[in-house]
C-alpha cells in the first residue's frame, strides 16, 4: 500500500522487498529512477510511481531497459541521485550501455538493481546475473531479506558516490515478492537540478587509449572496495559444529531455518557482496573448518571461487554445493532442501519424515489436474487466436515476451516459438527468408515499442513477406498494467503524447496495414485472409483494452458485472465453445456446458463461438460492444 | 500472547483473479497489528493468470525464510478445493483446512479429456490426511449473500477467524480487514467476514 511505503520514520510497516528496495532509494535521496516493467522487479516501479506523485521526484516506465539505464546514467553523470531496475533478463537488453558504464563511473549515486528468477516462475530463463557483477566490473550487494533490501539499497547511493562507481542490488523473486516489517528510516533531502559537468574531459569518451586508462582504474577501485567494503557486508555466526555453511541472499534465511530444525550449532558466513568477494574473511572462515557447504540459488557461482581461495587458504577444506549434485542448479531453493542437505553432509536426521509425508500425499496430488496459467475470461487475446487459427490456419507461428505468449496452449496452438523481447518479429525475418512456409509472428504493443521496431525495419527494407499481429491491448498487461509509449499518460499519471502504432507502422514503410476489434470475428478473419494474400510485410493492429482493465473500470463506475449464460434447450454439447475457444468460465458437465458466473466478465464475445446460438445474455449483460442488452 | 508466537504456518490457495493475495495481506496486517513477527512469499506476472496461486504467510519470532517446510503447516485456506490438493505434503495432524466448496475446474483438462475430482472425492483424500480440522464451506454462496462474489475471500477469512486457530487477538482480523480493503468494499468484506464467522460458530 502506498500509504505505508510513505509512512512517517521509525515506522515499522509490511512491505515487499520491491516496495522495500523502492523506500531505500527514497530515503538515500532519489531524484530520478528509470525501468522498463519485468516481474519480479516491477514493483519498484510502482512504489516509486506513487511516491513520486507525492514527493516529487521523477520516475518513468521507459521504452525499454537499455533505454531506462542510459536515463539513470545521465542523470547521475549530471550529479543527481539515479536507479535503474530490471528483470535478470532486462539486464542482457541494458547490457551495451552497462558494461561500458564500469569504464565511465559515475558522479551521482546510480544504483542498478538486477531482481533474478530462480525457478523461471515469470521468465523465459534462470540466469544468475552475480556473473554480470564480474564481467561488468560493477560491486554488487545481495540482500538476505526485505529490510536489508532496504538498507543495501539506501547504503549503495552513498558508496556509489564514494567510489564513484554504480553499484548493482541483486535480488531474487523471494526477496522482491516477500513482504516483511520493514523500518522505515529518514528521507533525505534531494538534490533536484544537476548540471553535466565531466570529472576529467576523458572520462566519459570510451576510445581505446581512454578505455585502457579507465579499465585499470576500475580494477584498482575494485581492490580497494574489496578491502574497505568486505567486512560491513559479512555477517558471521559462530558455531561449534565442525562443518561451515556459506550462503547469501535468501538461501540464508533457508540455513538458518534448516539448522533450527536440526538442533544444529555451525558456523555460517553470510556475504552481502558477492563482487568483489572479500576473499580474507573467506580465507580466515576456512581456516576454522574442515569441510564447508555452499548454499546459494542457481549457479556454483560462490562454490567455484570458494575452491580457488581455497588452494592458497586451506588446500584441505572439503568443499560442498552443487558440483556433486547435493544441492541442485535448476529451480529455486527452501528450507527442506537446504536441511537435508546439511543433514545429509553430517550425518543426522531430519526431525520430519519427507519421504512418508510424500507417500501419504501421493493419492491427493493424483487428483489435482494440473492449473497452468490461461488469457483471463474476456481477454481479447483469445479472441484474436480464434481468429488467426480460423484464418491463417498452418503457418509457423513466432510468438513473444507477453500474455499472448499463452496463445501456445491448446485449443489455439499459435506458438512454435517464444524467446526473448521482440524476437518474434526478428525471427520472422530468417524464416520467411530460408523458407516457403506462411509466417505469422505476434507481439504485443508494450513489446513492440521496447524491442519490435528495429526488427519490423529490417524486414520491409530487405524486402521479406511475412504477418506480423501486433496485439494492442494499450498497456502493459502482464506485470500489472504499467503504461507504455502507446498510451497517453505516463507512469505518474500525468497526460503524454501517445505514438500512433498505425502511424509509425506506416512511416516504417508497410504498406498493408489493418487495425481490427479481435472481438469482431468476422473483421479479424477478412483481415487475416486479405493480409496473407499480400506480397511483402502485412500489419494487423489487433486492438481492444485489456479485459482487467476493462472490468476494473466498471467495478469503480458501481456498475455490476452480469455474467453470460447457456440456455441448457439449445446447447447440444457438441463443446465447440471449450475446443476452439477455451475460455476458463466454461463448464463441462458431461452432459452440457455451462458458464460459471463467479468466473464469467460478461463480455459476450463467446457468443457467436457457439454453432447453436446457445449463449445468451442474462439480464443487464453487456454485449461486446457495450450496449446494454437483455434477454 | 504476542511474543509467545513462535511459528504459525500459513498457505493460501486459490485460482489467479480469486483473490489470494489480497487475503495474505489482510492475514500480515493482522499480524503486524497483533505485534508478531511475520515473512509472507508470493508470485506475480504471469504465474498468475488465472493459473494455481499461493501466498506463504508465516508469523511468530522464530520465522525469516519466505517458504514454509512440508510438514509444517498450520492453516490451509483455500478459494478452490483443487488448489488444497497441490499442498497434500505439507499438511500433518498440526494442519487446519478451510475451504471453499466451489470447484473450479481448469479448462485446460476439459481439452487434455482430464478428469476433474469430485468435491466429495476431494474432501475425502484431504480427510484421509489426517488433518486437525477440515472445514468446507461454500463461500461463493455466503459472499452473494453479503452483496457480492468479490467478497468470498472475506467470507473464508471470517470463517478461519471463527476456528479459533489464528494467533490473533479476537477483532483485530477484522479490523486488518477493514484497514486493507479498498474504501467502496469495506462494507461488503466485512459483512462477508461476519457471514463466515457465524457459519462456522453456529455448526
Amino acid at each position: 500500500m502506498p500509504s505505508a511505503l510513505l509512512s512517517p520514520p521509525g515506522s515499522i510497516v509490511p512491505l515487499l522487498g520491491n516496495e522495500a528496495i523502492a523506500r531505500g532509494a527514497i530515503e538515500a535521496g532519489l531524484d530520478v529512477a528509470a525501468a522498463y516493467p519485468g516481474t519480479p522487479s516491477t514493483e519498484i516501479g510502482e512504489a516509486l510511481a506513487e511516491a513520486a506523485k507525492e514527493l516529487g521526484f521523477i520516475f518513468e516506465w521507459s521504452t525499454n531497459e537499455k533505454v531506462a539505464a542510459e536515463v539513470a546514467i545521465g542523470a547521475a553523470w549530471s550529479g543527481l541521485r539515479a536507479m535503474c531496475f530490471m528483470k535478470h533478463v532486462g539486464v542482457n537488453v541494458a547490457s551495451d550501455a552497462l558494461f561500458t558504464l564500469a569504464y565511465a563511473g559515475t558522479v551521482g549515486g546510480l544504483v542498478i538493481v538486477s531482481a533474478d528468477d530462480p525457478h523461471a516462475h515469470s521468465s523465459q530463463n534462470e540466469q544468475d546475473n552475480r556473473h554480470y557483477a564480474v564481467a561488468m566490473g560493477f560491486p554488487m550487494l545481495e540482500p538476505s531479506t526485505p529490510q536489508e533490501a532496504k538498507d543495501f539499497a539506501y547504503r549503495a547511493f552513498d558508496l556509489s558516490e564514494k567510489y564513484l562507481l554504480p553499484f548493482f542490488i541483486r535480488s531474487t523473486t523471494r526477496i522482491s515478492h516477500t513482504r516483511a516489517p520493514i523500518k522505515l528510516g529518514e528521507i533525505r533531502e534531494r538534490r533536484i537540478k544537476g548540471k553535466f559537468k565531466p570529472p576529467e574531459p576523458d572520462r566519459y569518451i570510451q576510445v581505446g587509449v581512454y578505455a585502457r586508462k579507465h579499465h585499470a582504474e576500475l580494477l584498482e577501485k575494485l581492490k580497494t572496495i574489496e578491502k574497505e567494503l568486505g567486512p560491513e557486508f559479512t555477517v558471521l555466526k559462530d558455531g561449534s559444529a565442525e562443518i561451515g555453511i556459506v550462503t547469501s541472499g535468501v538461501s540464508y534465511t533457508y540455513v538458518l531455518e534448516a539448522l533450527r530444525f536440526l538442533e544444529l550449532d555451525a558456523p555460517v558466513l553470510k556475504l552481502g557482496m558477492t563482487h568483489p568477494l572479500p576473499r580474507d574473511i573467506i580465507a580466515d572462515f576456512m581456516r576454522k573448518v574442515s569441510k564447508i557447504l555452499v548454499v546459494e540459488e542457481l549457479d556454483p557461482f560462490l562454490e567455484e571461487r570458494l575452491r580457488a581461495i581455497a588452494k592458497d587458504a586451506n588446500p584441505s577444506v572439503e568443499i560442498i554445493g552443487k558440483e556433486g549434485g547435493l544441492l541442485p542448479r535448476v529451480g529455486e531453493l527452501n528450507i527442506r532442501l537446504v536441511l537435508n542437505a546439511v543433514a545429509k553432509v553430517t550425518g543426522r536426521a531430519p526431525p520430519i519424515d519427507f519421504s512418508k509425508l510424500e507417500e501419504r500425499a501421493k493419492p491427493a496430488l493424483e487428483l489435482a489436474v494440473p492449473r497452468p496459467p490461461v488469457m483471463c475470461p474476456a481477454c481479447p487475446h483469445r479472441a484474436t487466436g480464434y481468429a488467426l487459427r480460423r484464418a491463417a490456419g498452418s503457418a509457423v507461428y513466432l510468438n513473444d515476451i507477453g500474455c499472448y505468449a499463452l496463445l501456445f496452449q491448446k485449443p489455439f496452438k499459435l506458438g512454435d516459438v517464444t524467446h526473448a523481447m521482440g524476437s518474434s518479429i526478428g525471427f520472422a525475418n530468417g524464416i520467411s527468408l530460408a523458407t516457403d512456409q506462411r509466417t505469422v509472428a505476434l507481439i504485443g504493443d508494450s513489446t513492440f515499442f521496447h524491442a519490435g521496431i528495429p526488427a519490423l525495419i529490417n524486414a520491409v527494407h530487405n524486402g521479406r513477406k511475412f504477418l506480423l499481429v501486433i496485439l494492442d491491448n494499450r498497456i502493459t498487461a502482464m506485470t500489472g498494467h504499467q503504461p507504455h509509449p502507446g498510451v497517453p499518460f505516463t507512469a505518474t499519471g500525468e497526460e503524454a503524447p501517445a505514438i500512433d502504432l498505425e502511424t509509425l507502422v506506416k512511416a516504417i514503410g508497410v504498406k498493408d496495414v489493418h487495425v481490427v476489434d479481435p472481438y469482431d470475428f468476422k473483421a479479424m478473419e477478412s483481415a487475416v485472409r486479405e493480409a496473407l494474400k499480400h506480397d511483402g510485410v502485412s500489419v494487423i493492429i489487433a486492438r481492444r483494452e485489456c479485459a482487467l482493465l476493462t472490468i476494473r473500470r466498471l467495478r469503480r463506475e458501481g456498475r455490476k458485472i452480469v455474467p453470460y449464460r447457456v440456455n441448457p434447450e439449445r446447447c447440444t454439447y457438441c463443446r465447440v465453445c471449450i475446443n476452439t475457444y477455451a475460455c476458463p468460465a466454461f463448464v463441462d458437465t458431461g452432459k452440457v456446458v455451462e458458464i460459471d458466473p463467479t468466473v464469467c466478465f460478461g463480455c459476450g464475445s463467446c457468443v457467436d463461438v457457439c454453432p447453436y446460438g446457445a449463449i445468451e445474455p442474462m439480464e443487464g449483460a453487456l454485449n461486446w460492444r457495450g450496449e446494454k442488452i437483455g434477454v | 500472547m504476542a511474543s509467545e508466537v513462535r511459528e504459525f504456518n500459513i498457505i493460501v490457495a486459490g485460482v489467479g483473479g480469486q483473490g489470494v493475495l489480497f487475503t495474505s495481506r489482510v492475514l500480515t496486517r493482522a499480524a503486524l497489528d497483533s505485534g508478531l513477527n511475520f515473512v509472507q512469499s508470493e508470485v506475480h506476472g504471469l504465474a498468475q493468470r488465472y493459473g494455481s496461486i499461493k501466498t506463504e504467510v508465516r508469523i511468530g519470532k522464530d520465522v525469516i525464510s519466505p517458504l514454509i517446510m512440508e510438514g509444517t503447516l498450520d492453516l490451509l485456506l483455500a478459494l478452490e478445493p483443487i488448489e488444497t490438493l497441490r499442498y497434500a505434503g505439507y499438511i500433518t495432524e498440526r494442519t487446519s483446512i478451510v475451504l471453499n466448496t466451489h470447484l473450479v475446474a481448469p479448462v485446460g483438462a476439459y481439452l487434455e479429456r482430464l478428469r476433474i475430482p469430485k468435491l466429495e472425492e476431494v474432501l475425502d483424500a484431504l480427510q484421509k490426511l489426517g488433518p486437525k480440522r477440515l472445514v468446507p464451506l461454500n463461500a461463493v454462496e455466503l459472499a452473494a449473500k453479503a452483496g457480492d462474489i468479490v467478497a468470498t475471500n472475506s467470507v473464508l477469512l471470517g470463517a478461519a477467524d471463527a476456528l479459533g486457530v489464528l494467533p490473533f487477538e479476537e477483532g483485530v482480523l477484522r479490523r486488518a480487514l477493514e484497514k486493507e480493503s479498498p474504501k467502496r468494499f469495506i462494507e461488503l468484506n466485512l459483512r462477508a467476514f461476519d457471514l463466515g464467522r457465524e457459519h462456522i460458530l453456529k455448526r
